[in-house]
């Protein structure tokens, strides 16, 4: 008999905790959810979502390239002073950013370093969105003067003087590295992709959630912190955050103005999302050009279609939401330190600063001191709970093992 | 019946059928129905939307298959097939415009979508993409000689 009674205690509590989760006087709640709520919270998963090779690099996936790419990721003799490595700016222990506002490779640069977990779930790459694929965004930072400086004949000098790293080059384009070689620099700046493509984050404590609210799972997603719950029903509703952060990566993509100043120090514009289409269209290496590997063309849609607008002007990429807690500052400039004080610019948003024929839906939000931290607290838990692990290297391939 | 009077025949049936569905429409008070049902056979079989003589069916195209739950997926390309008909049946006009904004928003697509006749009034419109959540507009242009009809109808992104 008290067996039955706390099987029927305990049947009641649930039946209560999921009342208390899934209320259909929602609105009046501050953690409670409305069925339409519910249907939004499930379209941010399941994570991690189903990984695809890239059709327009034909090295994706392959365990040669995979393996090249991670030792020239780290490898700093590619630049013209052989001190900058990828990793110098894109720290595995950041999660592959750097913790500065702004980049500095050989020179100080203006943006800030962006993340590098789930990388290949993007479509445009780069605060501007100047490239359409992985694979050229790697490559621009080898050449560029202010960066790395390199150039295909030091890549050609680095690959020829290490037996393993020639070896896998054949392996994965099936020719030797020749400095000549004009394809070198593009299979390179692949090879590194492909390894790129392999850095995934794990599901977050928001993902928990998520997923234990689509099983009914009410234990499990009673773990889930009010604050974070409240934040994140301000996350779908009055801040309209879901507007543009959507889907599972909590991003669509896209570009917009959000009022953050696009001067730079000490003089001049950075132009955004306008200046990256310009740049898009002029690049060799873009997805029109003659190295895509997708005989198909089914991946050159966006560029193909991509429409100058004068309102791109100071619109920059909308970042993925998750493993912020890796990857402060934040903005296309670093110019907020905290998670607060990303809450703080929309809470307080300055509406002289958006374009006139930018976004309309914008406007302050005007939060509490408890709605910032509860938005800080949802915002938190689309980061790993515990440290990462550092990332797993990939194993050369049978054939270039050292006998 | 000889070959003209089943040509006169067939336009006053064509023509019959178009008045029996807009008053059909006008009984349920809407200009738009889900179902594609004023164009010829084999017409699409998406939404149908009507502009004085002018109707225009249209219907989402995704790369991976068909559209789930009525509503287009944001923040993914996607073409429409238009079909434009009259009340003569297929329509020789043309589909001059295909776009979209968000009246709300104040901006349109990041992307400009492109046209290309396919014979028999029938359009394909590459290039689309609702960028955000929410409330957009698509904008027909449609252009029979001189004349230009602009149809608009109202679809939901998220």
């Amino acid at each position: 008999m008290a067996f039955r009674r706390t099987e029927h205690h305990r049947g009641r509590r649930v039946l209560a905790t999921l009342l208390f989760l899934l209320a259909p006087a929602a609105a009046a709640e501050p953690d409670r959810f409305s069925a339409s709520e519910l249907e939004r919270i499930a379209s941010h998963g399941p994570w991690p979502t189903a990984w695809m090779r890239d059709p327009g690099n034909r090295v994706s996936a392959n365990p040669a390239a995979v393996h090249l790419g991670y030792r020239l990721f780290f490898e700093p003799r590619l630049s013209a002073n052989g001190r900058v490595a990828c990793a110098t700016c894109h720290d595995p222990a950041r999660g592959f950013q750097d913790g500065r506002a702004t980049a500095r490779g050989l020179t100080d640069g203006v943006r800030n370093t962006p993340g590098l977990f789930d990388v290949r779930q993007q479509r445009w790459f780069g605060w501007d969105g100047g490239h359409d694929n992985l694979w050229s965004a790697s490559l621009r930072p080898i050449l560029d003067q202010g960066e790395m400086g390199g150039s295909a004949g030091r890549t050609a000098h680095v690959l020829r003087g290490s037996a393993a790293l020639a070896c896998h080059y054949r392996q994965a384009f099936g020719k030797a590295p020749t400095a000549g070689d004009s394809d070198l620099l593009v299979n390179v700046a692949k090879a590194i992709a492909s390894w790129q493509e392999t850095l995934l984050s794990p599901p977050a404590p928001f993902d928990h959630f998520r997923d234990a609210l689509e099983r009914k799972d009410v234990a499990a997603a009673a773990a889930y912190p009010a604050a974070a719950r409240r934040g994140l029903k301000i996350f779908l509703g009055r801040g309209q955050c879901a507007t543009c952060h959507a889907g599972p990566n909590f991003t669509n993509g896209e570009f917009g103005d959000i009022g953050v100043p696009f001067f730079i120090k000490p003089a001049g514009v950075d132009p955004g999302r306008q200046g990256g289409i310009k740049r898009l269209l002029a690049n060799p290496w873009n997805l029109l050009g003659a190295y895509n590997d997708d005989a198909t063309g089914g991946n050159t849609t966006g560029t193909k279609f991509v429409r100058p607008e004068h309102r791109n002007f100071g619109e920059f990429k909308v970042p993925t939401l998750r493993n912020l807690t890796l990857t402060a500052p934040y903005m296309h400039n670093g110019s907020l330190a905290t998670l607060r004080d990303v809450v703080r610019h929309y809470s307080d948003l300055d509406e002289d600063r958006l374009h006139a024929d930018g976004e309309r839906i914008l406007r302050p939000l005007n939060l509490s001191e408890a709605e910032n931290a509860d938005l800080v607290a949802f915002l938190e838990s689309l980061s790993p709970a515990t440290p990462l692990p550092p990332p797993v290297v990939p194993a050369p391939v049978p054939a270039c093992r050292a006998p | 019946m000889n070959p003209v009077s089943a040509q006169i025949e067939s336009r006053r049936r064509r023509y019959g059928n178009f008045l029996r569905r807009a008053l059909f429409a006008a009984a349920l008070g809407a200009s738009t129905t889900s179902a594609n049902a004023a164009c010829p056979p084999a017409a699409a079989d998406g939404t149908t939307i009507t502009r004085g003589d002018v109707v225009l069916a249209w219907r989402v195209l995704l790369p991976d298959g068909a559209l789930k739950s009525g509503r287009i997926p944001m923040a993914r390309h996607f073409s429409l097939d238009v079909q434009l008909c009259d009340r003569g049946g297929v329509s020789g006009a043309q589909l001059a415009k295909a776009d979209a904004d968000m009246p709300a928003h104040k901006h349109g697509m990041n992307y400009r979508p492109t046209i290309k006749p396919l014979g028999n009034g029938r359009f394909r419109v590459d290039g689309m993409m609702f960028h955000m959540a929410g409330e957009w507009q698509l904008a027909f242009e449609v252009q029979a000689g001189k004349e230009i009809t602009r149809l608009t109808h109202g679809v939901q992104a998220d």
